[in-house]
């Protein structure tokens, strides 16, 4: 099991948005998260991600707590997100964008930069064709000089994805990959996920559509209202009645 | 007129150095540093009091380059944790803070009078111009090395990382990277260099004291990087040679325009340079070395 996510709880002022959801993601799993507006996934990804501090509960990356480091350690550990709202370094290019997502490179010490520039140029050369590998991959080669700022949405949300890999993450959490991508788009970035799945890389994805997102994973976890209200398959997930009622708007 | 034309030389000159370390901050890295000048004042009084006590000067600016950006240190460590907006308040106290305590403690800063006579660099060539054209030269050789500096940090991983905090600082995070570190070492390198146009500053002027160093200079060197392109190591020179063309050139008014006195000149200059800012925001926001997207 590569991510367990143990009774999580957040609460903005009296309001719980997050009410201990438990749920886990198994070595190379492909996982979704639904739910209505304002159910809570993307307060969800931030507990899970470092990003906003849970009240209470437990994120364990391959057995091991994460819930002590910050944001940037927890990439570090292996789990990488994006976001909803894409955010790309706009100025820099896609190429560059995913060269600045390698790890541990000693170009970014001042030290070596100056001082063993060989081994810097030699390191940066592999960063070099690593982002142009995983560009080719994304289909993103004419896009590849562009700055990411000019890019269109679905395009973003590639360029996101790419970034992960290019960190090396064993986990990567997608915070509505298909928004504002077009239909054709979407297929493509599907495409994309599921071989990324098939070499071993976990997936837990939030989506609005729930339509692509069904089709793409194995198991689906419903939320409303901060709290976790079915687990299963995609068409027991859907058939469920508590799910049906939530996104319907049914009286509660 | 010589010596005129080297005199502004050697200010464009000090400018420089000090819109580079700001480009540096705020162009790539987008830190506002609004305290700019207390850097500078750090690095001048430093060579002021090391050369009282007879040290050479490449000893002196060494020792100023260094304090400046060991005063960056705690202030960079305290407040980059903290919002952006947040940092430049922050930054803008600090420097007042320099200033009032300069201005306090007159056992070593002899308070509002300053500290004269300090001796003028490359002495050993002479007087008068010559001396001159010699400090000119060696802070033109200082601008180019400190240019070819910038332009390797561009251009590496480093660069590409602070550009990318520049961009977005929470997508840094998630990509396992801490922006903190990275931010405390720009600001110290850009102190760094302040220092060193603080010392320049000192030497040139042949005296310091508190009133030298008010948030204006700051500002001016805002000014010059906006006004030269943010983003650009040749913005920071561009910027810095427009505004002192205006600043200078608009003294030059008084002999076509009539009726304005001395003091009302001061006031007309600081004018026109703002009528400057003004224009280049408005038709050309990206400064005259432009497009804030490319390097």
């Amino acid at each position: 099991m590569i991510l367990a996510i143990e009774s999580l709880s957040k609460a903005f002022g009296g309001l719980r948005v997050v009410d201990d959801v438990s749920l886990t993601v198994p070595d190379g799993g492909l996982v979704g998260v639904i739910g209505p507006n304002g159910a809570g996934k993307s307060t969800l990804f931030s507990l899970v991600t470092g990003f906003v501090a849970a009240d209470s509960g437990d994120v364990t990356l391959d057995g091991r707590s994460v819930a002590t480091l910050p944001a940037s350690g927890r990439a570090r550990a292996g789990m990488v997100r994006t976001f909803q709202v894409p955010r790309e370094f706009a100025h820099l290019t896609v190429r560059e964008n995913l060269m600045a997502a390698a790890p541990e490179q000693s170009g970014e010490r001042l030290f070596d930069l100056f001082f063993h520039p060989a081994a810097v140029r030699a390191q940066e050369e592999g960063v070099r064709r690593q982002a142009t590998d995983i560009i080719e991959f994304l289909r993103l080669t004419a896009v590849a000089d562009t700055p990411a700022g000019r890019l269109s949405g679905g395009q973003k949300k590639l360029l996101e994805l790419g970034r992960a890999l290019m960190t090396g993450a064993r986990l990567i959490l997608l915070d509505e990959p298909f928004a504002g991508v077009n239909p054709l788009l979407i297929e493509e970035i599907s495409q994309r996920i599921r071989e990324l799945n098939g070499r071993g890389i976990g997936f837990l994805i939030i989506e609005h559509d729930l339509g692509a997102l069904t089709r793409l994973v194995a198991t689906l976890h419903a939320m409303d209202r901060g709290c976790l209200i079915a687990t299963g398959t995609p068409d027991a997930v859907l058939s469920n009645p508590r799910v049906r009622e939530a996104y319907l708007g049914g009286a509660a | 007129m010589e010596a005129y034309f080297v005199a502004i030389a050697i200010i464009v000159a000090i400018y420089t150095l000090l819109a580079l370390g700001l480009n540096l901050q705020y162009g790539l890295t987008g830190l506002i540093n609004f305290g700019h000048v207390g850097f500078m004042c750090v690095g001048a009084y430093t060579a002021a009091l090391l050369a009282e006590q007879g040290w050479p000067a490449p000893l002196s600016f060494l020792a100023a380059a260094i304090l400046a950006a060991l005063a960056a240190y705690p202030l960079g460590l305290v407040s980059l944790k903290l919002r952006d907006d947040y940092f430049a308040i922050v930054s803008l106290g600090f420097s007042e803070v320099v200033r009032i305590v300069v201005t306090s403690e007159r056992w070593l800063t002899n308070g509002v009078q300053g500290i004269p006579g300090i001796p003028k660099l490359m002495g050993f060539t002479g007087s008068g111009l010559v001396q001159a054209s010699a400090v000119l030269l060696l802070l033109i050789a200082v601008n180019i090395v400190v240019i070819l500096v910038m332009r390797r940090i561009v251009h590496s991983p480093f660069g590409r990382i602070i550009e990318a905090i520049r961009d977005n600082e929470d997508a840094v995070k998630a990509l396992g990277k801490e922006p903190v570190g990275f931010k405390v070492r720009v600001l110290m390198l850009g102190a760094a260099l302040a220092g060193i146009a603080g010392a320049f500053y000192a030497h040139y002027i042949g005296y310091v004291a508190p009133d030298q160093f008010i948030p204006l200079i700051t500002f001016q060197i805002w000014m010059a990087i906006i006004m030269g392109g943010v983003g650009r190591v040749s913005g920071a020179l561009v910027g810095t040679v427009i505004l002192m063309a205006f600043l200078e050139g608009s003294r030059f008014l008084r002999d076509v325009v009539p009726f304005i006195s001395e003091v009302e000149m001061a006031s007309v200059r600081l004018g026109v340079v703002g009528l400057a800012l003004i224009l280049f925001t408005l038709y050309r926001p990206q400064g005259l070395m432009g497009d804030f997207t490319r390097r």
